[in-house]
């Protein structure tokens, strides 16, 4: 399912002394099977450009198409359910939207709402829990008693049990310690690759930019100033200095060899890459002798 | 959906209005809205509408906000103003029908009350328009010290206050969250009937009570660690200055106040 923004402007409070403008003239897709990172400074519209995403706000000017529907500024505002349904959107810190009084009937929630029936939805969330790395003995705990971390597994399965489509994240891994972030970013790696989950991925870490996504849209004062792969995007390191954006870490590394003397054809982004070029480099350097 | 909401917010500037003592602001609403109920005539109602527009002239605001900060008020306005239309007795009968007639008294009643509530509501968005919520809670703390004398807690109650009005916009983003990530998840708020819609509230009103719980624990917890141990012996960061136009406006309130009592009837 595609997501297509044309001419998408926002404006938060119109006409009004608060009048704010948030998003200018987008235009943007998200493909099917993608992972797109969305980055940019706080502030830059990522948020706002997210809850386009599921209808949650209507474009003031331009179109949103998501799948079959199109969402301009006069659609209604009744039946947008589908669209949420297909479109799941993680929201930073999520352990905030908890409130049942057992961690099975918190992801069962979302389902439910959406016409499961209560056994499959209970299924979906002993499931969905097991995916994201708690065992069966949370199901029946309270949400309110877990660790703060725990807390964000919850309410990541119970967006899971939607079983979206379109998975959107934004900042997922905020507060998490490195091995939580870790295992949570390759779950998200897993559902992409193996379900096909089209993946949306807001976040200030440029290493799980390099490292996960196929897509990069840049963001600046609600308006695109870069997109393409993360290599395209992240090829100009003095250019992302310049945005303050920050600079994957095999990038800055390579660019101090760089500084001692030796070359690459592309900048290497991620760790492996590296490594691998940097072997080859070991190899050649072992022929020559 | 509350963003619609123009009265009690700030709008920031440097205005006549802006730079008096919140104080001073206060009493004058206040002594306003009691004068107010000496107008009984078209003199007097019209004396206090050029009054209430040349403040609003003063503060340098457009006077479009204010009319829209009647908007959120206008249905429970004009059903006071029927309800006097409906059942005044008295003068000329217009119309009649059943224990209903609307009388010369009673539209001319209606047409007071209306004033009556468009100038009240004119000069209580003023004060918040100008006045930065913290500088009222320090004008109502200032206000209220008279009260010590009797043991009623007014620091307490004035921090209260304050921390309240930070907290206000703090919590309206929070709801907000709380409800598009609600939403996404599925809820339809303010759909169905009244059943389902007070349901819908459910997943909005425990995560933001929780996490109010949470947040004063965090609050008092910073608060101890920066040495807070009660009102006593603080000294305050924010002093009001009381000016000569503070005194300007409340004596200007005064005269307004002999005048109307000159021209009522």
């Amino acid at each position: 399912m595609d997501i297509r923004f044309e001419q998408v402007d926002f404006t938060y409070q119109p006409n009004t002394p608060f009048e704010q403008r948030a998003l200018f003239d987008l235009n943007l897709t998200i493909e099917d099977g993608s992972y797109t990172a969305i980055v940019g400074h706080t502030g830059s519209g990522k948020s706002t450009l997210l809850q386009h995403l599921n209808a949650l706000v209507k474009p003031t000017k331009g179109s949103v198409t998501i799948g079959d529907r199109t969402i301009v500024p006069e659609t209604n505002n009744k039946n947008l359910k589908p669209i949420r349904k297909k479109v799941g959107i993680v929201f930073q810190f999520p352990e905030a939207q908890l409130f049942e009084e057992t961690v099975a009937k918190d992801i069962a929630f979302g389902p439910k709402n959406f016409g499961v029936t209560g056994e499959d939805a209970q299924r979906l969330a002993a499931e969905m829990l097991d995916l994201v790395g708690l065992d069966a003995t949370y199901l029946e705990r309270s949400p309110f008693e877990l660790s703060g971390g725990q807390m964000r597994r919850v309410a990541i399965a119970g967006v899971l049990a939607m079983e979206p489509e379109v998975l959107v994240l934004d900042e997922p891994t905020a507060g998490l310690d490195p091995q939580g972030r870790k295992e949570m970013m390759e779950m998200f790696q897993q559902l992409h690759e193996k379900r096909g989950m089209t993946i949306v991925l807001v976040t200030h870490l440029m290493d799980d930019v390099a490292n996960y996504a196929d897509h990069v849209i840049v963001l600046e004062k609600g308006k695109i100033v870069k997109s393409g792969t993360p290599q395209d995007v992240f090829q100009n390191i003095d250019w992302l200095k310049e945005k303050q954006l920050g600079v994957p870490t095999a990038a800055s590394f390579a660019e101090k060899l760089m500084e001692k003397g030796m070359t690459f054809d592309i900048l290497p982004l991620t760790a492996d890459a590296l490594a691998d070029k940097l072997l080859k480099g070991l190899e050649m350097a072992g022929e020559d002798q | 959906m509350m963003n619609k909401l123009i009265f009690g917010r700030y709008i920031p500037g440097d205005s006549f209005i802006h730079t008096l003592d919140p104080r001073a602001k206060l009493l004058a609403s206040f002594y306003f809205i009691g004068i107010i109920f000496l107008a009984n005539n078209w003199q007097t109602y019209g004396i206090l509408a050029i009054f209430t527009l040349f403040a609003i002239f003063l503060s340098k605001v457009n006077i479009r906000f204010f009319i829209r900060g009647i908007k959120p008020l206008i249905w429970l306005i004009l059903f006071t103003v029927a309800l006097q239309m409906l059942f005044t007795q008295g003068g000329t009968v217009y119309f009649s029908w059943g224990i209903f007639t609307i009388t010369e008294f009673g539209v001319i009643n209606g047409l007071f009350i209306f004033c009556r509530f468009v100038l009240i509501i004119f000069m209580s968005t003023l004060l918040t328009l100008t006045t930065p919520p913290l500088d009222l809670s320090d004008a109502i703390e200032y206000l209220l010290r008279p009260l010590k004398a009797v043991h009623f807690p007014v620091h307490e109650v004035s921090l209260m206050l304050s921390i309240a009005l930070r907290f206000v916009p703090t919590l309206m983003d929070e709801t907000e969250k709380i409800m598009n990530a609600q939403r996404a998840r599925g809820v339809d708020f303010g759909e169905g009937n009244l059943v389902q819609k007070m349901k819908a509230v459910v997943p909005l009103l425990i995560p933001l009570f929780v996490s109010s719980f949470n947040r004063a624990e965090d609050l008092a917890t910073a608060m101890e660690a920066r040495g807070y141990q009660g009102g006593d012996g603080r000294t305050k960061y924010r002093v009001l200055h009381w000016h000569s136009k503070d005194t300007a406006v409340i004596l200007a309130f005064v005269a307004l106040t002999v005048v109307l009592i000159f021209l009522r009837s």
